[in-house]
């Protein structure tokens, strides 16, 4: 890995049309550690998890991961790579049950396939309602199934985009240690969220969106005691 | 055929296809405020605008006065038709995926274009009011298409008119941007998708009464205009309205001129291809409306 | 319960290959029909009921088969057999060449492309009069091959379903489903979904292109409207709709129950025939889009080989 780093965003920059959402945007992630990425709405955060994954083609700047460039391959390519990510509005696939849900996103032969899932479900406790259809889930069990979901094909690098957002806190600590646990497992993980303490207890590393631009950069107290973030986020 | 083609020949078809180009914009436009508003594929499209035209045969058949003058009386009647329609029918898939508007509209289609068999029967209707053409320099042109364009173009206009200076024109764009935001702006939507059906109905029988003097009437007559104005909202950019003006202008040029280079069973064929190759190549429209 | 089901069938196929043996003519000749309904719908189904894209000119495959095959035993005295295989090759050619840019579209443009397309293929018919006989049609050779045809149509329609069955119980089947239920979610999730996409557009193709040359070898002539009208596509779908999109026996219970309606009804009502299929279509658009065996799955979970 190049410098030893998993993943690196060099000078990324997206605009629609006069809009610019991301702004020369670096940074880079070691492996097996936790980020953050934090910044007011419409910083950017999600269209750079987009550009990231190939969901959105970046303007200028590259992307690499692993010492391969990644910027401007398909989406399932990028999540072939060994990218996997969750989306701010949860995206389960609503016809299909819970356990189908799983097995579709793998190419593992159909019995140790089935086998993981259910490992999986079982992790989160949605094991009994693996023929439940997804879409009749509630809203914690959906997270939940998007959230194993993305395990299914054991990725390196997990981005969540809000993994905390309408979560109860029984679920949130699970979720916690659950992500703690994955880290411990050698992962490398990058999340957006906006729930202050879910960042400060988890992220050992954040970064700073706001208007498309990296403001600030660094572990957790010193990105609360930053005046730049506390400007971006409070007053202009 | 290796006729020499001249200038006039040229401005000749320039001509004619501006004056049925004026026609197909306005059509579509009706078709563009449906899919604006509604998200509704309208392909009963084409026989609103059948019916219209059965309404100018029949005022002229039966009364013997001008054909024109039929669209005091086709235009409402179809902007009531278009309302009951949208009411009972049509209310149920706005906003719904596009197989369920449709096939609702394809029902309603049929439904319609058997009643008009069932009742005018299929045998070929004409109205023979306007015939000849005034002679402007070397250029013909035919009396019947000139006043339909006149019409079109004044219809055309009140249209955009509304659509501009008026409130519930406005309110109609506004809903056509986002319904959501219009809700909010205490913007009755549902009442919003009643009157855009309805003048997007007037706006299709308008044309059948304006094309009834220059083109056979019979049941089916209304599929090619439902693809030409799909045609048009997509050159134009669907959710476009200035756009479908373009797009219906730009159709007349690019069908007049193909029918001096082409056979007219291959001119025929130009509308359908040109939709295709647009979708493939610039679905977005040639001012590119949203993508949506 | 499975087994039951499992047990009726082969005896089902039994009958149904020995009923030529006491059929009248008009027997033989409404079984072909259904036959071929069945097969439509069901190849409608594999792409967009399972994909989401709405082909609404599908139709296009059957008329393109029916014409080629039309064209090899006419002008080329090939055996209808072959000729009408040639038809599904020349329906999935057609598929390949237009599915790769179409299928690119989203929801209602691919729709509206795909009935363009229809009409395109419909006009380019009538325009190579030389090779197909333009406006007046196209006449094969006199041969009355009503009983093979049933057959061919018969297996047609139990290819296409099994076919179904593979795919559904699959998770090929899941991966088409996921292009429906949410694509972006499915590219994010390594799923390829332009591959898949294609591969459900081709397989779609082929059985209408095959039963488009048996239809033509049946009805020993056809013409440019005979072969590419929307209402086909129409009543293919509604069919589908109707018996449940998505499901395997779906569009099979579909193509049955309305073939078997439309003919009582036709014998009947001809004025009204066309105004009463406009209140199906309304019927079933509005009050069951998710089709019998749709909301009966749903209601009841019935597993995914129903």
């Amino acid at each position: 890995m190049r410098d030893g780093h998993i993943l690196e965003v060099r000078d990324v920059t997206k605009r629609f049309g006069g809009v610019r959402a991301v702004h020369r945007c670096s940074f880079a992630l070691a492996p097996g550690k936790i980020y953050g990425l934090i910044g007011p709405n419409g910083s950017g955060k999600t269209t750079l998890f987009n550009c990231i994954t190939g969901l959105t083609q970046r303007d200028e700047g590259e992307i690499h991961f692993k010492e391969e460039r990644i910027d401007g391959l398909r989406p399932y390519q990028v999540a072939h790579r060994g990218i996997g990510r969750t989306f701010q509005i949860i995206r389960v696939f609503p016809e299909l049950t819970a356990l189908e849900n799983l097995l579709v996103v793998t190419r593992e032969a159909f019995d140790s396939a089935r086998r993981k899932a259910m490992d999986l479900l079982r992790f989160v406790t949605l094991d009994r309602l693996q023929n439940e259809y997804a879409g009749n889930l509630s809203y914690g069990q959906q997270k939940l199934l998007e959230f194993v979901r993305v395990l299914m094909t054991d990725p390196e690098l997990i981005l969540l985009d809000e993994p905390a957002a309408g979560v109860n806190r029984t679920l949130l600590n699970e979720l916690l240690a659950a992500i703690t646990r994955l880290r411990d497992q050698g992962k490398t993980i990058l999340i957006v969220e906006h729930d202050m303490k879910v960042v400060m207890a988890l992220c050992e590393q954040v970064f700073v969106l706001d208007h498309g631009e990296k403001i600030a950069e660094g572990p957790p107290a010193a990105i609360q005691a930053d005046e730049r973030v506390i400007e971006a986020y409070f007053g202009r | 055929m290796n006729v020499a083609i001249t200038p006039t020949m040229i401005g000749q078809v320039i001509i004619s296809g501006l004056l049925a180009g004026a026609l197909y914009s306005m059509v579509a436009l009706g078709l563009a405020l449906i899919y604006g508003v509604m998200r509704v594929i309208n392909i009963a499209h084409g026989t609103l605008l059948m019916l219209g035209a059965y309404t100018t045969f029949w005022w002229f058949r039966l009364l013997g006065i001008n054909p024109y003058l039929s669209l005091l009386v086709a235009l409402p009647l179809m902007f009531l038709l278009g309302m009951l329609l949208q009411r009972t029918l049509v209310t149920r898939v706005v906003d719904a995926p596009e197989l369920s508007s449709l096939l609702l509209t394809f029902g309603i289609s049929i439904a319609l274009v058997n009643v008009a068999q069932l009742a005018f029967t299929s045998d070929v209707r004409s109205v023979e009011f306007l015939t000849g053409a005034f002679l402007v320099g070397p250029f013909a042109l035919s009396k019947s298409r000139l006043v339909s364009f006149a019409f079109a173009v004044v219809i055309t206009v009140l249209a955009f008119w509304f659509l501009q200076k008026t409130k519930l024109g406005k309110a109609i764009r506004a809903t056509s941007q986002s319904s959501e935001v219009a809700m909010v702006c205490g913007i009755n939507v549902q009442r919003i998708h009643l009157y855009a059906f309805g003048i997007a109905s007037a706006l299709a029988a308008a044309g059948g009464s304006l094309v009834a003097v220059i083109v056979a009437i019979q049941p089916e007559m209304g599929t090619v205009y439902t693809f030409k104005s799909f045609l048009v909202i997509v050159l134009g950019g669907a959710g476009n309205y200035p756009g479908a003006l373009l797009g219906g202008m730009l159709l007349g040029l690019v069908e007049q001129l193909s029918s001096l280079f082409l056979t007219t069973q291959v001119s025929e064929a130009v509308a359908y291809v040109l939709l295709v190759l647009v979708l493939l190549l610039r679905p977005t429209g040639l001012l590119g409306g949203r993508a949506r | 319960m499975r087994w039951a089901i499992l047990a009726a069938l082969p005896i089902g196929l039994l009958l149904l290959a020995l009923y030529p043996m006491v059929a009248t003519g008009y027997g033989i000749q409404f079984m072909l029909q259904l036959f071929m309904w069945v097969a439509l719908a069901q190849s409608w189904n594999l792409i967009s009921g399972l994909t989401g894209y709405v082909s609404f000119g599908h139709v296009a495959f059957f008329g393109t088969g029916a014409y080629g095959a039309a064209i090899l035993v006419s002008k080329h005295a090939w055996h209808w057999v072959p000729a009408s295989l040639m038809g599904g090759v020349a329906a999935v050619v057609l598929a390949l060449i237009i599915g790769y840019p179409c299928l690119r579209l989203k929801g209602p443009y691919f729709a509206i492309a795909m009935l363009g397309l229809n009409e395109v293929m419909r006009v380019l018919v009538s325009y190579f009069e030389g090779l197909t006989g333009g406006g007046s049609g196209l006449s094969l050779p006199t041969l009355h091959a009503s009983r093979q045809v049933y057959y061919g149509m018969g297996l047609a329609a139990l290819a296409i379903t099994g076919v179904a069955h593979i795919l559904i119980t699959s998770r090929v089947g899941l991966r088409f489903m996921t292009i429906r239920e949410d694509e972006i979610a499915a590219e994010a999730m390594g799923i390829n979904t332009a591959r898949y996409k294609l591969f459900a557009f081709l397989l779609s193709a082929f059985v209408p292109g095959v039963v488009g040359g048996l239809y033509a070898r049946d009805q020993g002539y056809i013409e440019p409207i005979s072969v590419f009208p929307l209402l086909t596509t129409v009543t293919m779908i509604v069919m589908a709709l109707f018996g449940g999109k998505g499901t395997i026996w779906g569009p099979v219970l579909g193509a049955v129950t309305l073939f078997i309606f439309q003919e009582l009804v036709w014998a009947r009502f001809l004025y009204l025939h066309q105004v009463l299929f406009g209140a199906i279509i309304v019927v079933v658009v509005l009050l069951m889009p998710k089709g019998i065996l749709g909301i009966l799955q749903e209601r009841y979970r019935l597993p995914r080989w129903v």
